[in-house]
């Protein structure tokens, strides 16, 4: 038998067996193998596993954390090197915010605890809790920003103020997306689509939490490098 | 009974499956709007082409202008500030080259396109991710090529804007990517099947998404700088030495793992191509892939380097330098590899294969160069502007290149049904290899020449008069290899739409899932079944009734009822 007509055949088992887009061959050559049993099973298309939210989310934590010690660093070594380090007072507002941003975390766990006891309602009133927390420590942010210009320190004023300036806007940017989510997460109908609300809630609350730390940590920085 | 079962299928092979649903007939929101992972793929491959070619007009323009004479009096001497002309050719060659080409064309382009195919799925973990990713890059090509033609302060404004912009499509493509390859593969594709170009996607991307944050943090501060008047890198605040320094840092920081996210999947796609028109395994392979995420380990960490004539602290060029060196191990063993599956082969010399062969070839000759450049103590005299072009250009430029042509022989069948002419192919090749030997290797002795100091011996008129030949002989071959590009462009466009089309799905006998499916593959790529791998990538060379390879989805028992 020449070698083509081979090949051919192989193309031909290969569709028989469904890696080919051929559809289901009539049953045989099954030799009853025992974890080949589900060999050409029907996963339903174009629905590949929710867990890749997951992934996707603890990937993208990475790197987002990558930007941000990008730019510590700039302000670690400019810090360094600077002859003329001018600082200025952090607003007391920023420590309100802090709490507010804290607490919110905080709701949200258990705003989770209360959706997998399946008790919808009390969810719903916490989920929309640490929604409100997060819109008020955004609103906090830019009252910081306002008492900041009143005192006179601008961006340009000095280079402590204008990483406070870049380092709360990055934050801050960062946050509205989980605000996004959070909205997202609340009136979405999750009653058809294979994710759950129990995943998106999971997936969310790991960025929250992400976005809590790295605003404390931030803060800190802020503070004692002055 | 298999036989039977092969014809019934052959028969109805026609009918389209439940979840290859018939495309829109509309070009707009076929090509346009389209999320599917090959039109993204496609997408990525004709914005490299487009970018390819503008990149080597400028580069031309380039050599003009570094050609003593006649050039001079054209292009560049119609303006006062030619120089200021020069450094903004330069810039957008360099970013068009290393953006939309050398990290655009293997990893997105071929990547998006095969990746979800070599390991079963039927599209990219988030296709609207992949839609949004290649149209920030089209919108990022466009910023980057009209800030050449812009004043130069607003110039580098909109020049930043579209790196920002660039950076954040290339982290949503590698998150993209990572996930594909996290959770999206099929049953049976364990980590050590994967074929290996999968690898060197996935490594690349896993840099990419590590690197590219750091681009864009440089940049956010750049443009806070411009707009919001921030002083990050302006004199009233820090020591004046610093300024340039920080941007430096963070930009070989991020430009030195970016050559190895450019170069990193031309490794994957090499050694893959050498064991498949070698018929051999690759040689070792899960070395290979060791190796694979060595250098991309390495490359995240060697940045420093490139700062020895900067004032580092005294002791980090010795660490550098270390670090460098060691790069040499699993470089080292990846060529090993490819002369490893090349030993005692017979080799197919399709042009695909030639393409390959003639990647070794430039990345040894680059690879012999840079040993020069990693020792510390040639850095500040011998490194001229000209040498670091000749090897950056051999190493990376063309040995990239190289390889994303031999993926484009090598694939192109399977992307439009139709195979790219063979012998124009050989003769582009044979010609593009002879022309960047010619314009590579002279700019290695115009740069010796000019770090040898011979200027001031007697005998100065003879050695500036070879220096000026030799300039001029690299602007004819660059015009010579420009030239052969269009034979490239000519055989791309004809097959497209006349080339000689496929008897079979798997021309090159290749063992991984794409060649058994129809060439273009169908919606949702394997229509309704998923398939199931059973062994690695590289099974060749084992007799099976007659054919040379196994393919990774053929189970066991239909090997064992074939050959009884």
């Amino acid at each position: 038998m020449p070698p083509a007509s081979i090949l051919d055949d192989i193309e031909l088992i290969i569709d028989d067996i469904g890696g080919g887009g051929g559809p289901r061959p009539p049953a045989g050559g099954d030799g009853g193998d025992d974890d080949d049993s589900d060999r050409g099973r029907d996963r339903s298309w174009g629905k590949p596993s929710p867990r890749r939210y997951a992934t996707a989310i603890a990937l993208a934590m990475i790197s987002i954390l990558m930007f941000f010690m990008a730019m510590v660093a700039a302000f670690i070594v400019l810090r360094a090197s600077s002859n003329k380090w001018v600082t200025f007072r952090v607003p007391w507002i920023l420590w309100l915010n802090t709490a507010l941003l804290l607490s919110s975390s905080f709701t949200l766990e258990i705003a989770r605890k209360k959706l997998a006891a399946s008790d919808n309602r009390g969810f719903r009133q916490l989920w929309f809790l640490t929604t409100g927390l997060g819109l008020f420590f955004v609103v906090g942010q830019l009252t910081a920003w306002r008492s900041l210009v009143g005192q006179g320190v601008y961006a340009s004023s000095t280079l402590a103020s204008g990483f406070f300036y870049v380092f709360t806007a990055a934050h801050g940017l960062h946050l509205l997306g989980g605000i996004c989510a959070l909205f997202y997460v609340g009136f979405r109908n999750f009653d058809k689509g294979n994710v759950t609300r129990a995943l998106a809630a999971e997936v969310t609350s790991y960025y929250w939490h992400f976005m809590d730390g790295l605003w404390v940590f931030l803060l800190l920085l802020l503070y004692f490098g002055r | 009974m298999v036989r039977i079962g092969a014809r019934f299928a052959m028969v109805t092979q026609g009918n389209p499956g439940r979840g290859s649903a018939e495309p829109s007939r509309h070009f707009l929101s076929r090509f346009l709007l389209s999320t599917d992972h090959k039109t993204i793929g496609l997408q990525y491959l004709f914005l490299a082409l487009f970018s390819v070619f503008l990149g080597m007009g400028l580069s031309f323009l380039m050599r003009v202008y570094l050609t003593p004479g006649p050039g001079h009096t054209g292009f560049f001497s119609a303006s006062a500030n030619a120089s200021d002309h020069y450094a903004a050719l330069m810039l957008l060659h360099g970013s068009l080259m290393v953006f939309f080409v050398l990290t655009a064309a293997p990893q997105f382009g071929l990547g998006y396109y095969f990746l979800p195919l070599q390991i079963g799925a039927r599209e990219m973990a988030f296709p609207s991710l992949s839609a949004l990713s290649v149209w920030m890059t089209f919108a990022s090509l466009l910023g980057i090529s009209v800030s050449f033609f812009l004043k130069t302060s607003s110039g580098m404004s909109l020049w930043a804007c579209s790196a920002a912009c660039f950076s954040v499509a290339a982290l949503i493509s590698a998150l993209n990517f990572c996930v594909t390859c996290i959770d999206l593969r099929t049953q049976g594709m364990t980590l050590p099947r994967l074929p290996i170009t999968v690898w060197s996607w996935l490594i690349t991307a896993v840099l990419s998404l590590l690197i590219f944050s750091i681009l864009l943090a440089a940049c956010v501060l750049l443009l806070s700088d411009r707009f919001i008047g921030t002083r990050f890198f302006a004199v009233p605040f820090a020591a004046v030495s610093a300024l340039p320094l920080l941007w430096q840092r963070w930009f070989w920081f991020f430009a030195q793992a970016e050559v190895y996210v450019a170069i990193l999947p031309c490794f994957g796609i090499v050694s893959h191509l050498l064991s498949v028109f070698s018929r051999k395994p690759i040689w070792a392979e899960r070395f290979s892939v060791l190796s694979l995420c060595a250098v991309g380990l390495s490359g995240f960490c060697i940045w420093g380097f490139h700062m020895f004539s900067s004032g580092l602290n005294p002791y980090a060029p010795f660490d550098f330098s270390m670090l460098a060196s060691s790069l040499g191990i699993p470089a080292a063993f990846l060529i090993a590899s490819w002369f490893g599956t090349l030993w005692n082969a017979k080799p197919q010399l399709t042009t695909a294969m030639l393409f390959s062969l003639g990647f070794l070839s430039f990345f040894l000759s680059g690879a012999a160069t840079g040993l020069f450049l990693s020792w510390r103590g040639a850095a500040p005299s011998a490194i001229t502007d000209e040498l670091v072009t000749g090897h950056f250009h051999l190493v990376l430029g063309i040995a990239a290149t190289f390889a994303i042509l031999a993926g484009l022989f090598f694939w192109f069948p399977k992307m439009f049904g139709r195979k790219l002419n063979e012998t124009l192919g050989k003769f582009h090749f044979w010609l593009t290899f002879v022309g960047a030997y010619c314009i590579f290797i002279p700019m290695h002795w115009v740069g010796l020449l000019e770090s040898s100091g011979v200027s001031s011996f007697p005998g100065t008129a003879t050695i500036a008069r070879a220096e000026r030949n030799l300039h001029s002989f690299v602007a004819f071959a660059a015009a010579a290899t420009i030239a052969a590009q269009l034979i490239f462009l000519a055989n791309f466009l004809w097959s497209l739409f006349r080339g000689e089309k496929l008897a079979t799905k798997n021309p090159w006998r290749a063992a991984t899932l794409e060649w058994f499916v129809a060439s273009p593959p169908p919606n949702g790529n394997f229509g309704n079944f998923t398939p199931v791998v059973y062994r690695g990538a590289y099974f060749f060379g084992v007799p099976f009734a007659g054919a040379d390879f196994l393919p990774q989805q053929l189970a066991p028992e239909l090997i064992v009822s074939r050959a009884s």
